[in-house]
């Protein structure tokens, strides 16, 4: 089992780094060229300023955690592809050349180098299974999934909302009531802020057009969707003492969700 | 070849819109493929413990109708967002909407065999990565090629930048919070980084591994 498990795995692993390490070259170069990865990516690449040393050992931060998570419960972590496949590859790459526009920003080059981590780093994660000494382990999830975590909730939300209310007027509003909202019923305000910006921002530049309206339509289905999906609600009705009607119990139930 | 920059050279396959669809299946695949891995060996899954939790509590029978939303409803949102930023979100699409939300959609409608069989996953997952690359590179077409508007992308990568800055401090101040020991190998660690010129959350992060080997916490 281990043997199909890491043959697997080796395939899973150089497709996986494949797109991500072409995906994060490519957001070097947006948004002429449409790339992909994240924001937080971007921005940790950013940090660690084409030093290979910082590239690894931030990786390698995460590593432990990831290795805990996938020994646990079987779940690689978001960190897997979002901080250690990226900045891996491009450590590997800057150790041999330390100028970032002829590595960590070249697709070609990073699409290799990340097949060649991921090809190597997904096996050795899903099949070891005790490897990982007790204390990294503890200290890796003690330390860094908080910090992690804070960087998600509160930070990045309110970096995002400050950024939108300098932006100008129109960015600010619309930031701040999707941004108040996305964290309601979504748990986080980042989307709503982004989509906030997305708005304000094409407004200003293009006026209310088709594209603009567009855009807002989909916005709002996209909440009205997300909240009832996530039971909000329910919830809403709940914390203002109002009784749930029947049949509204009976939308939920038709999509598979119990109202207590 | 090697003389000319980067930025003169921003065409061909590796910078083109096709190209991105290529890497968006690549990635799907194998995302796809390590769900397969999860269904059947309960390893290799590419999210977060919460998130899996969900696609977990489908397979023990509590049904798949939150992880279907909670994977269907990002999928939408960084579907939308991704071309018009110019950078699309793989936790949220991929990871989590080719991940688990699809997934969880196959399994609820009773829909086993691409989740069974690792060559079909494969298949699925490519098929997936194909149709959401396309739909970005559509609505790309539409809509950023014919305004003069970058939808404010600028204003997000400058906080997602800003974003990256703030990892450093907040792990020093965690490692203080989990251990004594711990904390001074991240101070310390920070420090020397930062006298070095080298981004201090790698310092702060090597500093406090090196102290939990001495002092673990707990």
């Amino acid at each position: 089992m281990t043997i199909v498990i890491i043959l697997k795995s080796i395939i899973i692993g150089a497709l996986v780094g494949f797109g991500v390490g072409a995906g994060a070259a490519r957001m070097f170069h947006a948004p002429t060229v449409q790339g992909m990865g994240a924001f937080r990516t971007l921005g940790e690449l950013n940090a660690c300023q084409g030093d290979p040393i910082s590239h690894f050992s931030f990786g390698l931060g995460f590593l432990f955690n990831s290795w805990a998570t996938v020994i646990g419960a079987g779940a690689l972590t978001q960190d897997v592809e979002h901080r250690i496949i990226p900045n891996w590859a491009a450590a590997l790459l800057l150790t041999k050349n330390g100028n970032v526009k002829e590595t960590l920003h070249d697709p070609k080059k990073m699409a290799v180098a990340g097949a060649i981590v991921g090809a190597i780093l997904i096996p050795l994660l899903n099949s070891t299974a005790a490897a990982v000494p007790q204390s990294l382990q503890n200290v890796a999830t003690k330390v860094l999934v908080p910090a992690a975590n804070w960087l998600i909730n509160p930070v990045m939300p309110i970096i995002f909302w400050l950024a939108a209310l300098d932006a100008g007027k129109r960015t600010g509003i619309w930031g701040t009531i999707l941004g108040g909202l996305a964290h309601l019923i979504m748990g986080n305000a980042v989307p709503g802020i982004v989509l906030g910006i997305l708005i304000g921002k094409g407004v200003d530049d293009s006026g209310w057009n088709k594209i603009t309206k567009t855009l807002v339509t989909t916005v709002i289905i996209l909440f009205v969707l997300s909240g009832f999906f996530r039971g909000f609600d329910v919830a809403l009705l709940k914390s203002m003492n109002i009784g749930i009607p029947q049949w509204l119990i009976n939308l939920h139930k038709f999509f598979g969700m119990v109202v207590k | 070849m090697e003389d000319i920059k980067i930025e003169d050279k921003k065409l061909g396959f590796w910078y083109s819109e096709w190209g991105f669809i290529v890497f968006v299946m690549a990635l799907a695949t194998g995302i796809f493929g390590g769900t397969h891995l999860y269904y059947t060996y309960h390893v290799g899954a590419f999210n977060d413990l919460a998130v899996v939790a969900l696609l977990e509590a489908g397979l023990k029978g509590g049904g798949f109708g939150a992880a279907a939303a909670f994977g269907g409803a990002f999928l939408f949102a960084r579907v939308i967002e991704g071309p018009l930023v110019g950078i699309l979100d793989i936790g949220g699409s991929l990871q989590t909407g080719v991940g688990i939300g699809i997934p969880a959609l196959m399994l609820g409608a009773g829909f086993t065999a691409p989740l069974e069989s690792f060559p079909l996953a494969l298949l699925t997952g490519a098929i997936l990565g194909a149709i959401i690359g396309a739909v970005i590179i559509s609505i790309r077409k539409f809509t950023v090629d014919k305004i003069d508007s970058t939808f404010g992308a600028d204003i997000m990568m400058g906080a997602g930048n800003a974003a990256g800055r703030y990892l450093g401090p907040l792990i020093v101040i965690s490692a203080v919070m989990a251990s004594i020991p711990v904390g001074l190998g991240a101070i310390i660690g920070a420090a020397v980084f930062y006298a070095y010129k080298k981004p201090i959350a790698g310092g702060a992060i090597l500093g406090a591994m090196l102290m939990g080997v001495f002092f673990p916490i707990q």
